[in-house]
């Protein structure tokens, strides 16, 4: 199989759980006993709920309501959310909330990588000794709380008690790099813990693995150090996995940000999911999935891609797979 | 097998007192958690009377989180249980028998699992909860409902995902390989030989399942479509939210019930599933 | 002529959830400088667990270790992990013995043949290069600039023992441990290498320690041999005298195992039969007792000395081969 074929037959598969989840959020619309045009517009006339499921598709069975849907998403309409006073587009809403969740997601990825890269390869050198012990006791502990109590927490002790940091809001880095990370430094750590107490035991588990290959007694036996070994000859196999989990977290970062969003007031894209199921904001509400799902998915390839720049191996045992 | 360490039996130990609230609790010689103390409003920690104090309406915390026990354990017990049952034929019969079916369900669980948790839980409660007449109030009893059914389908994937996983891995050892060309009938190869190896690998997983749950149910409470005023410990920190600048203990009490039960849960999987990764390196 | 490497007493344990795992038992061994000398055994039975201890490159919480190793006149065993590794490259140098596993595979040929250098030599990055290509080429691997930018899945067994060869001799070393530098090639691939390392020998004056399976390799490969059983040196001589006049009925089992066909290379150690005795669980006479077809009750109770014959030739047995029993 060529590399090409390869990476149509991936993106394929890909594609077919984006529709799937779509079709999926969007059967899951129609399952509910009400009719969505009233509580879209509580308070508009029935002549104008008539405009608006011919506009949405309501009127059309299920399959129809979701191709409407999908010709509009694709081309860049994610439909509108309905106030008494009018409507806003989603995209707007997504063109505010997903740079600020992108970024509290990549802050979150750097942070939780630069703690646990180091501790995982310490308490792999160190394995079965004290510091060893203490960070993986430690680190089981604190991942084991969940995110928004370390919000919480932090909201009361960072945010009240000390008052150093706001607890709420956000602010755009055009407002000044520390206010921007002022807003972040919080929600970031809360989010971080958990990641960095999976990474680091995966970077373990896998460092440990690698450090009983022959090819680091080899290392050894041309006499480098062993901070070269571990770094130059360990650490980079062992880096697929923990790299693999890096691009699969996004997804639960979503997820946890939710919460994490609306304790902060951040206003991201997991607030935006919680709006719109909050308001009933149900087109809103299929399109931000569909925007999450399709990020997700991303990932997955971006894991697929990079894989090959890790492990060499990877590359071509795939292809002749 | 008896040489379990002093975090062990701590989590034994504290899980077992979960459980001993969870059902047990009513016959305690507790106020109802909802009994308004008019008179101790905001007590702190360790109060005569109010041994983890009361919040700003009146409620013992103490009455309230053996309450919330009850609330939380049953939900996240009743959904793994849903989850990992459904979760595990679903993903053993995928992978024993191959082909179409095999196929349907890796993509069924990967459309499941391309949804972070909490939206797929969130989306599901939020449709599942949602009245004909939408001005009434859903009664809590719906909303329990409601969240188990949904942390169950939240659930299924991934308790699907790892069953077929181990399931792949065991059918293709000698044994099955054998009872199948002795001609012994699938249904029984299924339950002798499958299910008995694939079972610890899944009791691993179910402990941090119930984690997983309990911290769903607690996020979708923050979020306001939980348990709105039934006590649960979500609901309590919730609730708390509310007081965080004048009573934070009203938090640190839900937070810590939580937190510890989860700890335990997590520390219990662990244990498990190094136990079996010692008894695969034997084999 | 003084020795070049000389082990004394030296015992390898293995903390094993079996229990203590004896790899080696009070090995004592010397390389005069300038020879090579082969190390047969079964597998299993410690030949390169004492090769990986001699140089102080077992790692691990699990492993204990005891004796003296004096390499060149430095006491390898009183030093600092740091001053053993100064000696590495330069002093001492391993063929490892699967040429699969002891290439990291995520990295290209060039930057592992080329980093001893640098680190050891502090050579530049391009010099370095440009004397790996030499490298390669000393150990005739053709289109080696080529080679140099591989990873070592894309290239032969017999391609990536060349390579581990190079990379071992890459700083001229003193002393070179060969593990089964051809168990894992095929016969015409292996008399190559072999023949490689007799003139990388000469070339680079370098004394060699020749781990092997096969009693045909050793023949025409070495000074002297030693022959391992159950952690032990049961023999050591001179090659010649050791193939005239053994004094082991183990080495005696095991040149009658090889099929008489060819004497040759190319004749592995067959069966003999039984097994090694378990590693965790030493008797208290001769190991070999077992299978030994000399073997007396004074052998299963007694565990053998060393003995010595006038001409040096040592052996580890109650009743050896040539006296009266
Ligand atoms: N790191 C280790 N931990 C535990 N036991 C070990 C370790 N390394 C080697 N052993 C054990 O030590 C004994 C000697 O092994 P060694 O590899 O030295 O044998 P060998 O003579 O080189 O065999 P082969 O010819 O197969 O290479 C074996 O029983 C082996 O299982
Ligand atoms: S000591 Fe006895 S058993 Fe051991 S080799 Fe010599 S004769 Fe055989
Ligand atoms: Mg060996």
């Amino acid at each position: 199989m060529s590399r090409i074929s390869f990476w149509l037959q991936r993106v394929a598969q890909l594609l077919i759980v984006l529709l799937l989840v779509t079709f999926g959020v969007s059967l899951l619309l129609r399952l509910i006993p009400v009719d969505l045009a009233t509580i879209l517009l509580p308070v508009g006339t029935e002549e104008e709920r008539d405009i608006l499921r011919n506009e949405l598709g309501f009127d059309k069975g299920p399959i129809g309501y979701y191709l409407q849907w999908l010709g509009n998403f694709v081309q860049g309409d994610f439909g509108k959310i309905y106030f008494s006073g009018g409507t806003e587009e989603v995209s707007d809403h997504l063109k505010v909330a997903m740079p600020r969740s992108l970024l509290l997601m990549v802050y979150t990825q750097i942070l939780s990588l630069a703690i646990a890269i180091p501790l995982g390869v310490l308490s792999a050198y160190r394995a079965g000794r004290r510091a060893d012990k203490i960070i993986s006791n430690t680190l089981f502990t604190l991942s084991s709380i969940p995110n928004f109590a370390i919000a919480l927490l932090l909201v009361i002790f960072v945010g009240v008690k000390f008052a150093w940091l706001p607890t709420l809001g956000y602010a755009p880095i055009s407002d000044g790099v520390w206010e921007h990370f002022k807003h972040m430094i919080m929600p970031v750590i809360s989010l971080s813990l958990g990641l960095i107490a999976t990474y680091t035991r995966l970077l373990r588990a896998d460092m440990i693995a690698a450090l009983r290959e022959d090819y680091v007694t080899m290392a050894a036996s041309k006499g480098l150090s062993d901070s070269r070994i571990l770094w130059r000859h360990v650490f980079r196999p062992s880096s697929m996995t923990l790299l693999t989990s890096a691009a699969l977290s996004m997804g639960g970062l979503i997820g946890g940000a939710i919460v994490i969003e609306s304790i902060f007031a951040t206003y991201g894209i997991g607030f935006e999911v919680f709006a719109a199921i909050a308001g009933r904001q149900y087109v809103a509400l299929q399109s931000t999935v569909a925007v999450i799902a399709l990020f997700y998915v991303f990932f997955n390839l971006v894991v697929d891609v990079s894989s090959g720049f890790v492990d060499p191996r990877t590359r071509d045992r795939r292809v002749n797979a | 097998m008896r040489n379990y360490t002093k975090p062990t039996w701590f989590a034994i130990g504290w899980l077992g007192l979960m459980m001993f609230f969870s059902l047990f609790g009513w016959l305690l010689p507790f106020k109802p958690w909802n009994f308004v103390f008019e008179d101790d409003l905001e007590v702190g920690l360790f109060s005569s009377g109010h041994l983890l104090g009361t919040d700003s309406n009146g409620y013992d915390l103490l009455s309230s989180a053996v309450a919330g026990t009850r609330m939380s354990v049953f939900i996240a017990i009743a959904a793994v249980g849903l989850g990992g049952f459904i979760g595990s034929v679903l993903g053993i019969l995928a992978a024993y028998l191959r082909g179409k079916i095999d196929t349907v369900m890796v993509t069924i669980f990967n459309v499941g699992l391309s949804v972070p948790n909490l939206v797929l839980a969130l989306a599901l409660v939020s449709v599942l909860a949602t009245n004909v007449d939408i001005n009434q109030a859903v009664p809590t009893w719906r909303r329990v409902m409601v969240l188990i059914i949904s942390l169950t389908i939240v659930l299924i994937p991934i308790l699907g995902r790892i069953a077929r996983g181990a399931t792949l891995s065991w059918s293709g050892r000698e044994f099955v390989t054998a009872a199948r060309s002795m001609g012994m009938k699938d249904s029984k190869i299924i339950l002798r030989h499958i299910v008995p190896n694939v079972l610890p690998a899944l009791i691993a997983v179910a402990f941090l399942a119930v984690g997983v749950v309990i911290i769903a149910e607690a996020s979708l409470s923050i979020l306001g479509v939980g348990i709105p005023d039934g006590a649960s410990w979500g609901g309590m920190i919730a609730r708390g939210r509310n007081d965080l600048e004048y009573a934070p203990h009203v938090l640190y009490v839900p937070i810590v019930f939580l937190a510890l039960t989860v700890i335990s849960t997590n520390h219990l999987g662990d244990v498990v599933r190094s136990k079996l990764d010692s008894r695969e390196a034997k084999v | 002529m003084s020795a070049l490497l000389s082990v004394k007493n030296m015992s390898i344990n293995f903390d094993t959830p079996r229990g203590s795992l004896e790899a080696v038992r009070g090995v004592d061994i010397e390389i005069p400088a300038g020879t090579s000398v082969g190390v047969v055994g079964e597998s299993g039975s410690g030949k390169t667990v004492m090769c990986r201890a001699a140089m102080g490159l077992l790692q691990g919480s699990n492993v204990k270790r005891s004796g003296t190793v004096i390499f060149d006149g430095h006491e390898l065993t009183a030093m600092s992990k740091e001053e053993v590794r100064n000696l590495f490259g330069s002093g001492m140098a391993m063929i490892f013995q699967d040429p699969m596993t002891a290439l990291n595979p995520v990295r290209r040929i060039g930057s592992q043949l080329s980093e001893g250098l640098r680190v050891r030599l502090g050579m530049s990055k391009a010099d370095a290069l440009a004397r790996s290509k030499e490298l390669l080429e000393l150990v005739r691997i053709p289109n080696a600039a080529a080679v140099l930018k591989s990873f070592p899945y894309q290239l032969s067994g017999g391609m990536r023992q060349r390579v581990m060869i190079a990379i071992a001799i890459a700083c001229n070393p003193k002393l070179l441990f060969a593990d089964e530098p051809t168990t894992a090639l095929d016969v015409t691939v292996q008399a190559q290498i072999l023949q490689l390392l007799r003139e990388l020998r000469e070339d680079l004056k370098m004394s060699m320690v020749l781990v092997t399976h096969d009693l045909g390799v050793v023949a025409g490969n070495t000074d002297y041999v030693a022959v391992m059983y159950a952690g032990e040196v049961v023999e050591y001589a001179p090659t010649k005298k050791l193939f005239a006049d053994m004094r082991m009925p183990y080495t005696e089992a095991l040149l009658e195992s090889i099929p008489k066909v060819d004497h040759k290379s190319g004749t592995r150690l067959a069966m003999i039969a039984g097994r090694l005795p378990d590693p965790t669980d030493r008797g208290a006479g001769c190991s070999f007792a077992p299978r030994c077809k000399y073997a007396q009750e004074k052998c299963r109770q007694e565990h053998p000395e060393l003995k010595k014959d006038p001409d040096g030739h040592l052996y580890r047995c109650w009743f050896p081969i040539g006296e009266a029993k």
